[in-house]
């Protein structure tokens, strides 16, 4: 049995005026322990209704998420997300951030605040513990948000699209440390994104998602050695052939469409 | 500023009416103060609570917030600032009014009473001293106000 297993999820939302609006239509996937799974998808197909649906936020209109076993009925101790948005506390300082989830949970302060140190110093930001998230820079604060979500210790890390509103050269730096820190803590990770070159150089496995309604069209096993190097040509090669899948999709919406 | 006027001039007479009702005048007192703060306390304080981010909701939820904890933890520190904003308007109010309602007839203590009681008796250091007074508690009540505030709610101008 699989870590994660998505099966037969469907999810319609009542829009405005009653009418029906299918967000995820049927999916269905595995997911291993340990596996990084790169979610990759244009804009609007339900990558966010699905992690919202795994992280137990939201229900299912049909179909059942099974995490570890267990269906997903709520919210879960072995589950956190990480938003696309900044999503920090801003009236409290890096380390109170941190420790929220260990806050939570009771245990003294002392040991909270060595722990969260901990997970400050893997993100690489020791030495920022006292400063308020408006005096970091976006990059800091996504550093800050995962660092309070692996101190909350999941084993399922969702993240959607955490890097999203970075410049590049921040973002591959990001990426480097994810992955570092995802062979360390040895979490399962969903990572969604629309970025062709972030979802290789991070996944052991893509999933495409196509829209309206949205469902998955390919399922690609990523098994280039790491550290991966964006210009070498097997990773060129899997560039291309995504980009070719990705385009299909939007020209048959095109089509179809407007 | 005419709307806060009539404001104030109800609150007046309210303490005239409730010294009636409540039959002892420090009661009335009592009703022109909590009546005075009450309202700029209340509907900043409701602002603050709806204007929370459904986000940090969300994600202290997802780091096993209770609902305890999730009122302690997320949604008081977060409508803080709109909560001390409502208190610096509603002491002022309240001050303001209170002192205001010492100077009415019926009253027989207090700085308002103090003030009328000198100009009768053609008192002016003690109506100046009273002046004087006045103005350094109200100065105080804001001071303290705009301390906690300092402590607390920096972060919220600074927010993008």
């Amino acid at each position: 049995m699989s870590f994660l297993r998505v099966d037969g999820v469907k999810k319609v939302y009542h829009g405005e005026r009653k009418e029906e609006v299918i967000a995820l239509a049927d999916m269905s996937f595995d997911c291993k322990d340990q596996e990084f799974l790169c979610i990759l998808g244009p804009t609007g197909c339900g990558k966010t209704t699905l992690l919202r649906l795994i992280a137990g936020l939201e229900k299912t209109t049909s179909g059942r998420v099974i995490l570890d076993n267990k269906t997903v009925d709520g919210l879960s101790s072995e589950t956190t997300l990480v938003f696309q948005q900044y999503s920090l506390f801003p009236w409290t300082n890096v380390l109170n951030n941190v420790s929220f989830s260990l806050e939570m949970k009771d245990i003294a302060r002392k040991v909270r605040y060595e722990k969260a140190k901990h997970y400050i110093d893997l993100v690489g930001l020791t030495g920022f513990e006292k400063a308020y998230p408006y005096e970091l820079s976006g990059g800091m604060q996504q550093r800050v948000a995962i660092a309070r979500a692996l101190a909350h210790d999941p084993r399922l890390l969702l993240l959607d699209e955490p890097f999203g509103a970075l410049d590049e050269r921040t973002r591959h730096r990001l990426q480097e440390e994810l992955l570092s820190i995802w062979q360390e803590e040895k979490k399962t990770v969903i990572f969604v994104t629309h970025n062709i070159d972030e979802a290789i150089f991070l996944a052991s496995r893509i999933l495409i998602m196509r829209d309206r309604p949205g469902r998955i069209d390919d399922d690609i096993k990523i098994d280039l050695p790491r550290p991966r190097d964006r210009r070498s040509k097997d990773f060129v090669r899997i560039h291309i052939k995504i980009r070719e899948i990705l385009e299909q999709i939007l020209t048959v919406y095109n089509q179809g469409g407007e | 500023m005419a709307i806060f006027k009539t404001y104030t001039i109800a609150d007046i007479f309210g303490a005239h009416y409730s010294t009636s009702i409540f039959g002892h005048i420090q009661l009335g007192m009592l009703y022109v103060i909590f009546y005075g703060g009450f309202f700029p306390i209340f509907l900043n304080t409701v602002h603050g609570v709806k204007s929370i981010k459904h986000i940090y909701i969300e994600s202290a939820l997802l780091l096993g917030a209770d609902q305890k904890r999730l009122f302690r933890k997320v949604i008081f520190p977060s409508s803080l600032p709109a909560i001390l904003t409502g208190l610096k308007v509603g002491l002022g109010i309240s001050w303001m009014v209170i002192i205001a309602a010492e100077m009415l007839p019926g009253s027989d203590a207090g700085i308002g009473y103090l003030i009328m009681f000198s100009y009768e008796l053609a008192e002016m250091d003690i109506l100046i001293a009273s002046m004087i007074l006045i103005g350094a508690i109200g100065a105080l009540l804001s001071y303290a106000v705009k301390l906690i505030t300092d402590q607390t709610s920096v972060w919220q101008a600074k927010e993008r």
